[in-house]
């Protein structure tokens, strides 16, 4: 018999609508969270794939452009030790990855409420890169974790 | 999706009970009641968020907003968080834990908001 873990990964892809928005958001997350279940991604894994993803749908969405349709697409690779997510768009070349990273607010006063999404998605993520291809924008983000 | 609910402990502290999961929808949906719920009068605010899956930024800007409007009226606030959990890592990576005190208890953290 094989080894699973040393299968390739399997992939699942999901298309958002043309008109992405919170509800749309919610079932792009729910459709991650049952594809982690059935394919038996850890549940702290699982979790942060879910935050992450909510962070790069949330970042895509609000900047991504909104004079035409973005065509957001995420594709899901699953194996033994990993899982990743992929999530593209066909909004403008922009690699959030190279925005200056964030320093720490000091004090509660200086603390902003927004534009935190990006060191969330750095801190959580064990994979995390980023690709213009075929004129659209490709982010993948993703975790690993020790084989059972 | 999230829900948000509370509980006065005499004249002091306000408990707040959030669970779900704080994504930009379930943030959406109790970010103005936790405002309001932190606006008074009571000086000690503990935030319950043992029972959230994972916090996403925009829930996390709800909170410090929230700690804002608590501290600017002379009262603290504290937060109850798993120690291992998701919600820790999100507090962690944006410094929030250095901001508002968490606590992996509920007696701790009522502790430090009365204190």
């Amino acid at each position: 018999m094989r080894n699973r873990a040393h299968l390739p990964a399997r992939s699942w892809t999901y298309e958002l609508s043309s008109h992405a928005n919170d509800a749309e958001m919610r079932r792009a997350s729910d459709w991650l969270d049952a594809t982690c279940r059935a394919k038996h991604v850890p549940n702290e894994q699982a979790e942060r794939l879910l935050l992450c993803l909510s962070e790069v749908l949330t970042n895509v969405i609000q900047h991504g452009g909104t004079t035409q349709p973005i065509a957001l697409c995420l594709e899901v690779s699953i194996d033994r030790r990993e899982a990743s997510v992929t999530v593209s768009d066909a909004s403008r070349a922009f690699d959030p990855l190279s925005m200056p990273r964030r320093t720490k607010p000091q004090s509660l006063a200086e603390a902003s409420t927004n534009g935190m999404g990006l060191q969330i998605v750095r801190r959580c993520s064990d994979i995390l890169h980023y690709r213009h291809e075929g004129g659209r924008n490709h982010l993948t983000f993703g975790m690993r974790w020790k084989a059972q | 999706m999230s829900t948000i609910r509370y509980d006065d402990v005499g004249q002091d502290l306000r408990r707040i009970m959030i669970s779900g999961q704080l994504d930009k929808p379930g943030a959406d949906a109790i970010a103005t009641q936790l405002l309001e719920l932190a606006d008074g009068p009571r000086k000690a605010v503990v935030v319950d968020l043992s029972g959230v899956r994972f916090l996403a930024s925009v829930g996390i800007g709800a909170l410090i907003a929230s700690a804002k409007r608590v501290t600017g009226r002379g009262g603290k606030m504290a937060l109850v968080v798993d120690a291992r959990s998701t919600v820790r890592m999100s507090l962690e990576a944006t410094g929030v834990d250095q901001l508002i005190p968490v606590f992996a208890g509920i007696s701790e953290a009522e502790k430090a908001a009365l204190a």
